[in-house]
């Protein structure tokens, strides 16, 4: 039985386009499986692997990161406000943010290479924040600069989305914490910690590209 | 050989055909990308699966699941497609070059516009086995095995198909 029609057969293979895979494709691949594997190897910690997974995959949807989102205030907020650490500082840092943009300097280190970046810290802090280039991922690094909140001196990471700047303040703090969110005049504000840094994230960009930050950096930050 | 070795030696080859069928059962360019990244990721843990099979229909069919399931999903939310300017621009450097004939370049432009906006047009079940078959030459078995339909359903739908198709395109001189 001859079902194949050659004609038009033959002028789907000669005209019909034919997408090839994009070379960020390819990279991002590469990352994830890169991530994949070396999640499976910590066999030590079982959790681990299956959390690498999740993100690899992408399974985070909306709603989900909504409810951890929330979880995690209720758990965390309370604390942090009866710490005095969280409201005030969100204002700090967002009219730092400001101020950059506004009369600048946005970045004291220009540069999109973290080997130019990170070094440029040496003798200007006494710790030697994490920078890592996320272009890959779709932020790309602009530069650094140092600031001074609450009398220490902070290294800030500028990163670009498009139009939107994210400003990144890094400095040490021995906490632990899963990413809290929240909004000052505007101003998303994603805070996280990982043992030896914490980290606060301000931009006006959205809310899950925020979080796609996050994750992007945190994956980084695993993957080292 | 590592999960990894095998996986970049037997998988990876296929990238651009997987993408392919990402690129033409979903509705935008970044879709297809998410599709085809998980896809390979399950690919990687699912590699002990492979077994000396052949790994571009085993990889196709991994991501043809991939792509139902996020249409599955997405099928209640907004249609429509943030205007990518990068992709435009780029669409505006790839104009073709003066010195071929541009009589002849435009036909073939438009005879391309014209199959990709038929096959476009076709159902997903029936896009997917033309894709599927005229693009990526497998046989009604492998189709069947991809599709999770009897060889008969995937005739039948060939046949559909390939109506639509003809009749879509009767302005453009089949027998050429």
């Amino acid at each position: 039985m001859s079902l194949d029609d050659p004609n038009l057969s033959s002028l789907i293979k000669r005209h019909a386009t034919r997408h090839a895979a994009p070379d960020a494709l390819r990279a991002g691949i590469h990352t994830q499986v890169t991530l994949a594997e070396a999640g499976r190897s910590e066999t030590i910690a079982p959790q681990s692997s299956k959390r690498h997974a999740w993100f690899a995959l992408r399974w985070r949807t909306a709603a989900v990161s909504f409810a951890m989102g929330l979880a995690c205030a209720a758990l965390v907020l309370p604390l942090a406000q009866r710490l005095d650490l969280n409201a005030p500082l969100d204002a700090e840092l967002v009219a730092d943010h400001v101020r950059a943009l506004q009369v600048g300097p946005l970045t004291e280190v220009v540069s999109t290479d973290r080997h130019t970046v990170k070094p440029w810290f040496q003798g200007r802090l006494d710790y030697a924040p994490p920078v890592f280039d996320l272009a890959a991922q779709g932020f790309p690094l602009m530069g650094g600069r140092i600031v001074h909140v609450r009398g220490s001196v902070v290294a800030t990471l500028a990163y670009a989305r498009n139009r939107h700047v994210i400003d990144v303040f890094v400095w040490p703090s021995t906490a632990q914490s899963a990413p809290l969110r929240s909004l000052h005049k505007g101003f998303n504000v994603l805070h996280w910690a990982d043992g030896s840094m914490q980290y606060w994230a301000v931009s006006d960009l959205e809310r899950a590209e925020m979080e796609r930050f996050a994750q992007a950096w945190q994956q980084q930050a695993a993957a080292q | 050989m590592s999960n990894r070795q095998v996986f970049d030696a037997l998988v990876l080859p296929h990238l651009d055909a997987a993408y392919n069928l990402a690129r033409w059962l979903l509705r935008s360019e970044q879709a297809a990308e998410d599709a085809t990244q998980e896809a390979s990721i399950r690919a990687l843990r699912h590699i002990g699966s492979l077994r000396g099979d052949d790994a571009r229909p085993w990889l196709l069919g991994i991501v043809r699941n991939t792509c139902f399931t996020l249409l599955e999903r997405t099928r209640n939310e907004a249609q429509w497609l943030d205007f990518d300017e990068a992709e435009f621009e780029a669409a505006l450097i790839q104009a073709p070059p003066r010195d071929a004939d541009p009589v002849l370049q435009l036909q073939q432009q438009r005879t391309r516009t014209q199959i990709d906006a038929a096959i476009r047009a076709l159902s997903p079940p029936l896009r997917e086995v033309i894709l599927l078959r005229e693009f990526e030459d497998l046989d009604y078995a492998q189709i069947a095995k991809i599709a999770g339909v009897p060889i008969g359903t995937v005739m039948s739908r060939l046949a559909r198909a390939r109506d639509k198709l003809r009749a879509a395109l009767s302005s453009i001189a089949l027998g050429e």
